[in-house]
This record gives structure tokens, sequence and C-alpha cells, in this order.
């Protein structure tokens, strides 16, 4: 199977990697870039105690864990599959009494959906998964690009790198953040999946700040991406992005989190 | 409950300057003058190669770790020889960084001696790592870390007298203390499910890496 897909108005190149999953590369849509490259670099799970026992503080001491979805955790194979209106990628990854299904769905109208479908139920109810989804997007080439936040009734300009969470505000889209390219004016706006209780974390690009092969920093330290948040400033510059849901286990699972993203200004 | 993790404090980055190693920086040829070559445009994202993100062969994961572990700043984890890798990956770096274009492989080591992660990217085209961060970050377990956990929880006498009838490890994740007064807050460590295929894990034995000795036996109701 070839990995180059050209296909709804979409050119994209993908490749199962050893611990984010399916990683996404060189995407152009109507033949202009959009991505460098995209991938799920974790999906931790932490737990919370179910009752509170004698003598306990009722603070959980209990860290969080994960397993990488990738090779060794890949059941069957990658799948692409055409559907109206687009293309989709998909695979199975299966961890002890963890099971996930990662897609990527592109559609003709420059909708793109990196979405995890989260099963299992863990080795018990109260826990919680925390897919990190990690994009690098190139709108129309690397530099030039700035981020913005949709807050106070508007959309307001992100100076410097920086945690966002989503508070509930968007604009009339849903639209929560956007990167934006000044250069061509194009954008990629994000809406955020309601009860993903999502947020963002913008850093500038830098070569050597790749995604980690683990969110753990060193102890003490603040965790992946986290530990790549600093105080340089975006606007003009490449812009690196992650997307991190935070979804509490419950009995109506399967769940499926991840972001719905929209294309803009990329011509008919 | 839903659990956001504290809003990061800024802070000062640290991060080792990808400069090119002496071996590169050699003067350009008297065959082909640098005023005799055609003016070159500046690159660009937009026309980079494809075939550089393409997976490592194992010829070129061999080449990867062994360049690794001739480097000089890392002589001491490889005499040794208590090292783990844990990842080999392509890699591919944006222009106008020296190294774009190159066929770039990411290794990430874990050194078992000095209790530390080693993160290079190895530059295949010319024989040298082109990056090196040396941390105490705790990259994901290799397979051989996750096969020598479960192999050290399933045999440990506490372990195996909780198990019951039918019940096999089933996975071995990951994992780290949340606060100091767990031994896994800055130890390798590992968590070893048990249970029965298909049906809900009974036990989380948790395995010390460094020492190779299960830490904590907790059933998995009261993770």
């Amino acid at each position: 199977m070839s990995n180059v897909i050209s296909e709804a108005n979409w050119k994209f190149h993908w490749r199962l990697t050893e611990s984010a999953g399916i990683m996404i590369y060189l995407a152009e849509y109507r033949g202009r870039r959009v991505l460098w490259e995209a991938s799920l670099p974790y999906v931790t799970v932490d737990h919370q105690r179910d009752a509170l026992e004698v003598g306990s503080d009722g603070i959980d001491t209990r860290g969080p864990w994960w397993v990488p979805l990738g090779t060794r955790t890949l059941v069957g194979n990658v799948r692409v599959q055409p559907f109206r209106g687009g293309v989709e990628l998909s695979a199975d990854f299966t961890a002890g009494p963890y099971h996930y299904l990662q897609m990527w769905r592109f559609h003709d109208d420059g909708r793109l959906c990196p979405w995890l479908t989260i099963y299992g139920a863990g080795v018990h109810d109260q826990h919680t998964y925390h897919p990190h989804w990690r994009f690098d997007f190139d709108l129309d080439g690397a530099g030039h690009d700035a981020l913005e936040a949709f807050a106070d009734g508007r959309w307001q300009r992100v100076e410097e790198e920086g945690w966002f969470p989503h508070t509930g505000e968007a604009d009339d889209n849903g639209f929560v953040w956007r990167q934006i390219d000044f250069g061509s004016g194009v954008a990629v706006n994000l809406r955020p999946h309601t009860w993903d209780d999502a947020e963002l974390f913008a850093v500038r690009y830098h070569d050597g700040e790749w995604a980690p092969f683990s969110p753990r920093s060193t102890p003490g330290g603040a965790s992946f991406p986290a530990a790549y948040v600093g105080r340089e400033p975006l606007d003009d510059h490449d812009v690196a992005v992650w997307y991190v849901a935070h979804v509490h286990y419950d009995h109506s699972f399967p769940y499926t989190a991840g972001p719905w993203m929209k294309l803009d200004g990329f011509g008919r | 409950m839903v659990r956001k993790p504290a809003k990061p404090a800024p802070k000062p980055k640290t991060r080792a300057a990808a400069t090119p190693p002496a071996a590169k920086a050699s003067k350009p040829s008297k065959a082909t003058p640098a005023k005799a070559r055609p003016p070159q445009p500046p690159a660009d994202v937009t026309a980079s190669d494809p075939s550089l993100f393409a997976p490592l062969t194992p010829g070129e994961i061999a080449d990867a770790i062994r360049t690794l572990t001739e480097d000089r700043r890392v002589a001491g984890m490889a005499k040794v020889g208590r090292y783990r890798v844990v990842a080999t990956e392509p890699l591919v770096v944006k222009p106008p960084h020296w190294i774009h274009g190159h066929r770039l492989a990411r290794v990430v080591v874990y050194d078992y001696a000095a209790d530390r992660c080693v993160d290079a990217c190895v530059d295949l085209d010319a024989g040298v790592v082109a990056h090196l961060d040396i941390t105490k970050a705790q990259p994901m377990l290799s397979r051989e870390e996750e096969a020598i956990a479960t192999s050290i929880a399933t045999l440990d006498d506490r372990v195996r007298d909780q198990l019951a009838l039918g019940d096999a490890p089933l996975i071995t994740m990951h994992y780290w203390g949340k606060d100091a007064s767990d031994p896994a807050y800055a130890r390798r460590s590992a968590a070893v499910l048990f249970g029965r295929h298909g049906g809900h894990p009974s036990l989380v034995a948790v395995v010390d890496l460094l020492d190779n000795q299960v830490t904590s036996v907790v059933p998995a109701s009261q993770w």
C-alpha cells in the first residue's frame, strides 16, 4: 500500500510510528502546504480513588501510565478508506484493557479530523484519558504564522508561547483557536469536542523540540508539552500546537476525542 | 473528576545547539570555488523530500546506533554497556537548518549506568551525531524493558501469592509516581497488569527497573 494519498483535494503522506500512532506529513490541500507533520505522541491514563480509606488524606498519589500506540500495539493493518466527500486513515491499537481507534479524516471541503475513539474499561472505572496530539502546521510555508484565541467575544492575537484552555467560549462556528499565515491570509481553525475539556499548548517551532518519546520530563518538572512552553514570541514565526483532551471514563464509552479543523482561504 | 495539569510556569529554555560537528567544517573544495556556484534559491519547507520521512531500514538503524555509541560524548555509556535503545525513527529537519535534506535518524537510549536519557539526532549522510540531548527525562519503555518487567513481576512471590487461577500478565505500562513519596517518582519504573485475557485486570505490580525488583503490589480495584 502506497503511503502517499491524493484524494478529495488533499495530498498527504503517512507512516506508522513507534509510539505516536499514525503520523501524517507533508500534507497539502488544493496544492498548497498545510502540515509539516502531525501525530498522536501519547495517550496517558491516570486514576482516581473510588472511596476514601481511613487515615487517607484523600489525595491521589499514583501517577499516570501509558503505553505507546505504534508498531507494538497495532492490531491488524492501517486502513485507507474513501467515504462520501473524503478519505480516512484508521488503525486499531490494543494494550491490555485499553483499546483505541485512531483516525485521520480528510474532507474535500477542507475539514480535517484527527480523532481517537477510546474503548475499554481500564483497571477500574475511576480513570481519565489524556490523548495528546501535536500539529506542526506550515500554512503556505513555515514562517509568518500567528495564533489567535477566541476570548471576550472576539479573536485575540496570542503574543507568546503558552497554555490556552477551552473556557467554553467560541465563535459562531464553534472555533476556539486558529493559526494564520500572514503572507497569504490562509488559516486553520480548531474546534474542540464539547466534552473533551480540551486545552491547547502553543510553542515556537525549534529543531530539537521534536515530540518527546514520553510526556515524562525530569522528576518534579513540568511534563511535555508544558515543559516546552517558555516566553518566546509567536507572532510571525513558525508555530507548533498541541491539543490535549481530558476524557473521564464512564459507562457510555466508547468516546471519540479530538478536534475538528477547517481550512480557510485555500480557494474553491 | 476531570484533571488538568497545572498551568506551566514560564521558564528559560535550555536546549543543546544543533551545531555542525568539527568533521563537517571542511574547507570549500578548490575545484569548485564558491564564486563559480550558481545562485541557490532559499530552501523552503514546501520543497521538502518526502523520502526523508520513510522508515529506517535495518541497516540505517544499525548505522545510527553504531554512530551514536562511537561518539565520544557518550563513550562512558557505551563502555559500561548498561543501556537500552528505546526508539530509532527517521527525523526530518526543516530548512534552513544546515542538516536539512540529510537522511537523519533519531535515536533515544536509556542509560542505566548514569540513570539518564540520551536523545540523539544522527546524520546518516555524514556519519556524525548532529544533535545530542542528555537529560533526566524518562522516555517510553523499550520492548526489552517491558519483557524484563513482566518477567520480574511474574516471578515475584508477593505477586504469585495474589494471582487467581488463570491470571496472566496482560500488559506492561510505563509508570511514574506523582510525588516523591512514591519510589517510582524518580526511578525508571513499569507497571505490570495481571488478569484474565478479555477480563478486568486483577493486580498491578510496580517494578523498579534500576534495581530489577517489585516495589509495590496492589489489587487493580484499589489502584
